[in-house]
């Protein structure tokens, strides 16, 4: 499964702040066994279940031109069978057990996940210490998988959104491997071989560069001492170092038209954006949440409901491990152009710039995003999913230890409620300019376009 | 793993209280206090089944509309009003229910419940709102068949349920739409939103001592329609020919949907049908034959599958298998799904496809009550199927008693593979 967007931060409102920030890491222990691998636990008895996951610090960012794709492709690979466990018998152990388990990549990291009922749970176990290192990639099984994750890049061509999403991407990241999109582009994939696979396999797959999460009804000394037993004697593993790759900045707006068999037209307007936990991104988030989060926010009454020109419209920012895009998605509806709806979303934007947000709407917007966190992670797995991602993507030692890794969470909800009127004027003002912006049209393919100058 | 198939599953359980008032409202309520909050469902038992081919799409803007404006809020005030304390609220009309779904924080629940009381007694559905719903609509209508799986559902389901409202997209058609008035929209809001016909489940971090009382406060002067006639809906027939439509689209990847008419939930054989879905269809991973044969085995698909209880509903579903697969794969996904139908019908399943399928089934069921939105979506359905809340007791034994025959039995019963309708829509412009 390739994400292609993620559960936003978020936790509740007038609770205390304490109760409210404690809500996802209250309980969690951490322990890091020897050979690298890092354990976050959590027990939750309150339902008769266990969640677990291990993340991979490994996702398309780590790939190179040539050989994109790779990433996702292996996640497929992990279900095809190792020593232990032949092909299709995680599946079979999954179903006879009544439990799920899926797997997901995207750009900085790939997950692989277990929900079980607690009193049969740690079979989840078993299967990640055995295919971290064991998985085998017969060539048979290889070629046919090749076609699944093909068809898989299909459905994403045949969606509305994606080819204008790949194009908006790989133009505003000319040398960043966020070039690319998680799934590889078509070429890359059809010369992929076995080889590849099982040396990209060999560089990531180790305890040093996973981090597992157990979160539900079980015993955190019993789990742990399983844990050791099934994982202390994998090798830490080499100490691979992802790419060093920074994108210089962007010099002057980039612009672009994808044609297509379409009966709307969209708009995707990318800027250029800070990483996880950098003081702007949790600006950028209200800022968000202002824009486009609910029918009160103001890209739908702007034009939704005055200029009545889009079928939909938002705002979206993701947290990664390195500088991504703040972008904009409008649907338009037919009879208007997308000029004037790509200007209506300037127009909005110059406003945050120059008129302070009054306090009751950034006070909204706080509140929708502490409540989302708590709506949002009612299940144990949804909340081992939150806190792997952040243990995974927030670890760079420029984030300050307090709020590094999972910490994040912990800290996430004071750093919302700090964010002041003129933070979000700075902060507009700096990154939704002109020259920091990746705009794409997405047109039918009969029609001639005219770009006017905006 | 160690698991042994006749350890008992862990089961789920719910402490449910369930409520008339004097007007008919059914009101269902359980406590859970994983996370401080609460989501709660109103559900009117009226839909698109209740509306003419003529005015297609009708209850659908109706559900849509009724948080544009009340008697005593705008569409800005409603939305406000939830939005200031972080809550998320979405109102809605489908094929068989229509009303509003929202989530709180739990201290937010009366603020909640007196806005969607608001919104299902007091719609105003002004003009100039009624005008941009309908032609946002009619660009949505446009947008919608830009995603080919969806296209080619509405193909098939045109052609399988002809004859009966569950033939049309519940969103209706550029035609109909374009005729639909605000006088359509108050007249079947007006016959058809009423308390004895709605149900409201509430689920969370609450009292329900005091839940019941803000609910009585909000809903108690919802007049009951003493009046109210429901409309009678023609149910499909199963058809007795084989239909075959091939529709070109401009994609990537060809879509399609191969099946017939199926089942009633209430049908006493649905548990059955579970058991029949997750060893041909419906499953965790591609261990069910469609999945694992086409996708695993032969590289055909990422998506394939195949159900008849998914859709079952207070009127007969569609029993459908699906498949996503690029053009050169046509001719060998269409015999792929055609052959695993046929077989499930002319051969007897094994003995370990159903026991490992009741094990599926049993040991799965807690998730189904995670959250508290599933928790109500539950609450609903028991009221409406009459499942009773001792349900979480009985099912594992309901599907316990399943049976090999039983599965053979219900393949010849309920599918046809001699009579099945296909559609296949994508570039097939060379075929054609």
């Amino acid at each position: 499964m390739i994400m292609t967007s993620l559960i936003t931060p978020a936790d509740q409102p007038a609770l205390a702040t304490a109760e409210a920030e404690s809500f996802l890491t209250r309980g969690v222990e951490k322990t890091v066994l020897a050979n690298g691998l890092t354990v976050i636990t959590k027990e939750l008895h309150d339902k008769p279940v266990v969640a677990s996951i291990i993340w991979y610090r490994v996702g398309s960012r780590n790939e190179e031109l040539g050989q994109t794709g790779k990433s996702h492709f292996l996640e497929h690979m992990l279900f095809k069978g190792t020593e232990k466990y032949g092909k299709g018998e995680i599946d079979l152990l999954t179903l006879k057990n009544g439990g799920a388990n899926n797997a997901f990549t995207w750009l900085d990291f790939t997950a692989y996940y277990f929900t079980f009922a607690s009193d049969r749970w740690q079979a989840a176990l078993e299967i990640e210490a055995d295919r971290m290192r064991n998985t085998t990639f017969a060539e048979a099984e290889f070629e046919s998988e090749k076609q699944v994750v093909e068809e898989e890049l299909r459905i994403g061509l045949d969606g509305p959104w994606e080819v204008l999403e790949n194009e908006v991407w790989a133009t505003a990241f000319r040398q960043h491997p966020y070039h690319w999109p998680t799934v590889g582009w078509l070429d890359d994939l059809e010369s992929a071989t076995g080889a590849d696979m099982k040396a990209y396999y060999d560089k990531w797959y180790h305890p040093r560069n996973a981090t597992l999460v157990i979160v539900g009804d079980f015993d955190t000394d019993e789990t742990l001492a399983r844990v050791e037993a099934l994982f202390a004697e994998i090798p830490a593993g080499p100490n691979a170092q992802p790419l060093r790759i920074t994108e210089p900045p962007q010099r002057g707006e980039k612009r672009i038209v994808v044609k297509k068999e379409t009966p709307v037209e969209r708009l995707l307007i990318g800027f250029h954006a800070p990483p996880v936990a950098h003081t702007d991104a949790y600006v950028l988030q209200v800022i968000e949440s202002i824009l486009s989060t609910g029918r009160s926010s103001r890209l739908y009454q702007r034009l939704v409901e005055r200029d009545q020109s889009v079928t939909s419209a938002s705002a979206n920012f993701h947290d990664h491990i390195d500088p991504s895009l703040f972008y904009f998605k409008a649907e338009i509806k037919p009879g208007f152009a997308l000029q004037g709806v790509e200007q209506a979303i300037y127009d909005e934007l110059e406003r945050l710039k120059h008129e302070p947000v009054a306090e009751a709407e950034l006070d909204k917007a706080r509140r929708q995003i502490e409540a989302d966190l708590v709506m949002s992670h009612e299940e144990p797995l949804q909340q081992a999913m939150l806190l792997g991602q952040f243990e995974t993507i927030a670890s760079d030692e420029r984030i300050p230890v307090a709020g590094r890794g999972y910490h994040y969470l912990g800290t996430l909800i004071a750093r919302i409620r700090a964010v002041a009127a003129q933070d979000i004027q700075r902060v507009a003002e700096q990154y939704f300019t002109a020259d920091n912006r990746t705009v794409g049209y997405l047109i039918d393919t009969e029609k001639e376009q005219a770009i006017a100058a905006v | 793993m160690q698991q042994s198939s006749t350890q008992p599953a862990t089961r789920p359980r719910l402490d449910v209280e369930r409520i008339e008032l004097a007007n008919g409202l059914v009101v269902l309520l359980s406590e859970n206090h994983a996370t401080p909050s609460v989501a709660f469902k109103a559900v009117v038992a009226a839909g698109s089944r209740y509306e003419t081919d003529d005015k297609a799409g009708l209850a659908s803007l109706v559900g849509e509309m009724i948080d544009e404006g009340t008697t005593t809020r705008s569409a800005q005030q409603i939305a406000e009003t939830v939005e200031a304390v972080g809550g998320k609220l979405g109102t809605y009309g489908d094929y068989q229910e229509s009303g509003v779904v929202a989530m709180f924080l739990s201290q937010d629940l009366a603020l909640g419940l007196e806005i969607a009381a608001d919104l299902l007694m007091n719609a105003t559905f002004p003009e100039d709102k009624v005008q941009q719903q309908r032609d946002r609509r009619l660009a949505q209508l446009k947008s919608r068949l830009d995603v080919p799986r969806t296209q080619a559902s509405d193909v098939f389901n045109d052609l399988v349920f002809r004859g009966t409202p569950q033939h049309r997209p519940s969103v209706g058609y550029d035609a109909t739409v374009k005729n639909l008035t605000r006088d359509d929209m108050v007249a079947f809001y007006r016959r058809f939103y009423a308390p004895n016909i709605t149900l409201l489940a509430i689920v969370g971090d609450i009292d329900k001592a005091t839940a019941r009382a803000q609910v009585e406060a909000a809903f108690g002067a919802w007049p009951v329609a003493s009046e109210l006639a429901l409309p009678d809906v023609p149910k499909p027939v199963r058809q007795r020919e084989a239909i075959e439509q091939f529709v070109t689209a401009h994609k990537e990847q060809i879509n399609i949907f191969i099946g017939h008419v199926g089942i009633e939930r209430r049908n006493p054989d649905y548990y059955r049908l579970l058991v029949l879905d997750t060893i041909l269809g419906s499953s965790p991973g591609f261990t069910s034959r469609i999945p694992r044969i086409l996708r695993d085995e032969m590289g055909l698909a990422y998506t394939t599958y195949s159900n008849i209880t998914s859709s079952a509903g207070v009127d007969p579903g569609r029993f459908v298998a699906y498949i996503g697969t690029s053009p050169d794969n046509l001719t060998l996904a269409l015999a792929g799904l055609r052959h695993e139908i046929a077989r499930i019908v002319n051969e007897p399943v094994t003995s370990q496809e159903v026991e490992m399928a009741r094990d599926y089934l049993t040991g799965s069921f807690v998730f189904h009550f995670q959250k508290n939105l599933q928790i109500a979506d539950f609450l609903a359905d028991a009221e409406t199927y009459a499942l009773g809340f001792d349900y979480l007791e009985r099912y594992p034994e309901l599907i316990h008693a399943v049976t090999v025959e039983d599965v053979s039995r219900m393949a010849q019963s309920y599918i046809d593979p001699e009579h099945l309708t296909t559609v296949v829509v994508g570039p097939l412009a060379e075929r054609q």
